[in-house]
């Protein structure tokens, strides 16, 4: 594994706004960064990489009968009581899930770690499944990278296999928040793979859901069946419609019981069941008054884009990200640092459609907390 | 020669998200007209389909009524639109269907329109065929000044008197009726937009 400087495709700018992609740049700094790429080979990719994403998914998976069987681990994970049952009953029910993101510290060389899972409201997905995807194309027919480059990265079609296989009711709804062209963006990118995949994709803010005798609604009043919502299980249970969740026949995308998994109390679980797990780090769930030292993290059990994450280096520096998401109780997880590469750390997002492992996304930051903020970077494969 | 195995997308391509898009998916609009039929009763149905399917449609156009049918506040405004002594309670509908009278504390206090037939959905033929119809089973109604004409809960005439009809499946997709209430999601996100711009992660 290692970086390499690159030149950027000249109006690749354009190329992203004419392809919806308008977040590439945020706030006047670059979001999409083609100045460099990673380069891993193919023992890297698969044994390093995808091979414990899916071993790392299917502990994970196997935690889910464990949860909702024990009432100490539900409240462990601030589950609501009044969601058991549902979180339980989807379970159960095999309710269909479409992916997921595990983030791992990876350097090139010894097991990955896994930081946390995004089993709920994952990003990136474009940037990944698609932009990086072209990126390559256009890269390889200019002459930029090696002939017979290749990327981790076969997101899209098994994006569009998982549509045409799932059952799922048709139409397929997709609600994310009025005021994020990110979010927004992420949506609009698995309408089309679902389009394409035969399903009629409809748009519908998220603030303008509605609910009629119990039934989610859209716009014109008809039922909703299915709902892919870019839009946080923890803090749906919270709001007004709570009670919709339970009485409406919709499905979800994704399901209840992704709440037991996106939460960062199943790093802790997972540590519990498989201590010593080469890919997982020693985390626990916060005492009281638990003093906090060196070579720890302190992350809340819901929060997103690293807000609220506290950590102690080795030799006791301090970096805290502030955030809105004070408010859950925090887990404590063993700090391993994000490798560096020139004056950049980096993580690697990896991809989960079903249960096989689907591709990576790398994520840069100037700090040692990958961010909202942090850069995107293309890979690519060399043999 | 032995092939190389890929580890990334055979293709990555958009339809929706490019400008060109429009063209390819201009002319998927037309919809074609279905057969099916209108009844009073289980007995009509059976002239026409099997007796099982038929019961089945009318027990699933009286769960349905109550949820879609239109609602009313003021007993006089429901009969001003359908006809004196043609509006009842959930509780009363539940009563002539004989089933449990809903529990949810929104559905009391109102009134709609009597149920007056039945929308036979997917159906078997009498000879055991499937017919190919993508109509959900549902409840009709009669406005006041038209007794002979069905109408589905959303005003749309679907039917001249008993028997079959032919409709476009998209107008009479049903809809739970009246009083929606929107804005429940997203208040956890207004309260905690001032650091993060998207609700992924």
């Amino acid at each position: 594994m290692k970086k390499v400087a690159c030149d950027e495709r000249p109006g690749w700018r354009s190329y992203a706004e004419s392809v919806g992609f308008e977040f590439h740049t945020f706030d006047g700094e670059p979001y999409w960064d083609e100045t460099a790429y990673y380069q891993f080979n193919l023992r890297q990719i698969e044994q390093d990489l995808e091979e414990p994403t899916e071993e790392l998914h299917q502990m994970a998976l196997a935690l889910v009968d464990d949860i909702i069987r024990d009432e100490e681990k539900l409240q462990q994970l601030a589950i609501p009581e009044k969601f058991w049952d549902f979180v339980a009953g989807s379970w159960r029910a095999k309710a269909p899930s479409l992916y997921g993101r595990l983030d791992l510290v990876y350097d090139g060389t010894g097991p990955a770690k896994l930081l946390e899972l995004n089993y709920d409201t994952p990003t990136s997905l474009f940037e990944t499944g698609f932009f990086q995807w072209v990126w390559l194309e256009d890269q390889i027919m200019r002459g930029k990278v090696p002939q017979g480059a290749d990327q981790f990265n076969s997101l899209q079609d098994q994006l569009e296999a998982a549509f045409t296989e799932l059952p799922l009711a048709n139409p397929l709804y997709f609600a994310s928040v009025a005021n994020s062209i990110e979010d927004k963006g992420t949506v609009m990118y698995l309408m089309d793979i679902a389009k394409q995949a035969g399903l009629d994709s409809r748009f519908i803010e998220l603030e303008q859901l509605g609910e009629a005798s119990g039934q989610l609604v859209d716009l014109d009043g008809y039922a909703i069946g299915a709902l892919f919502k870019l839009y946080p299980w923890e803090f749906m249970v919270q709001e007004d419609f709570a009670s919709v969740i339970l009485s409406s026949q919709t499905q979800w995308l994704e399901p209840g019981w992704k709440m037991l998994l996106s939460n960062k109390g199943i790093l802790p679980l997972l540590w519990q069941k498989h201590q010593g797990h080469p890919n997982l780090l020693e985390s626990h769930f916060e005492q009281p008054g638990q003093s906090f030292g060196a070579g720890w993290v302190r992350k809340p059990l819901f929060s997103r884009e690293g807000a609220n994450v506290e950590l102690v280096t080795q030799s006791g520096e301090k970096i805290s990200e502030p955030g809105p998401y004070a408010d859950s109780p925090f887990i404590r997880q063993k700090f391993q640092p994000l490798p560096k590469f020139g004056d950049s750390y980096s993580m690697i997002g990896s991809w989960v459609v079903g249960n096989s492992a689907a591709g990576i996304g790398i994520r840069e930051d100037n700090s040692l907390i990958t961010k909202d903020s942090s850069r995107f970077l293309p890979h690519i494969i060399v043999d | 020669m032995k092939q190389k195995v890929l580890k990334r997308s055979k293709k990555a391509a958009l339809v929706l998200m490019v400008p060109t898009a429009t063209f390819l998916m201009a002319g998927c609009g037309q919809e074609e007209a279905v057969q099916t039929a209108a009844f009073e009763t289980v007995d009509q149905c059976a002239a026409y389909y099997n007796p099982e399917q038929c019961k089945a449609d009318l027990g699933q156009a009286l769960t349905m009524h109550t949820q879609v049918a239109p609602k009313y506040t003021d007993k006089a405004a429901c009969e001003t639109d359908f006809g004196v002594g043609q509006c009842e309670t959930p509780a009363q509908a539940a009563t002539a269907a004989g089933t449990e009278p809903p529990a949810q504390a929104s559905s009391g206090g109102f009134f709609m329109p009597m149920m007056m037939g039945f929308l036979a959905g997917q159906m078997l033929n009498r000879s055991g065929g499937q017919l190919k119809q993508p109509v959900q089973a549902q409840p009709l109604y009669k406005s006041r000044d038209d007794r002979s004409t069905f109408r589905t809960a959303t005003n749309t005439p679907v039917a001249r008197g008993v028997g079959s009809t032919y409709i476009k499946p998209s107008s009479v997709q049903p809809k739970p009726a009246g009083m929606v209430n929107r804005g429940g999601f997203g208040a956890q996100a207004a309260k905690r937009s001032s650091s993060s711009s998207s609700f992924g992660g």
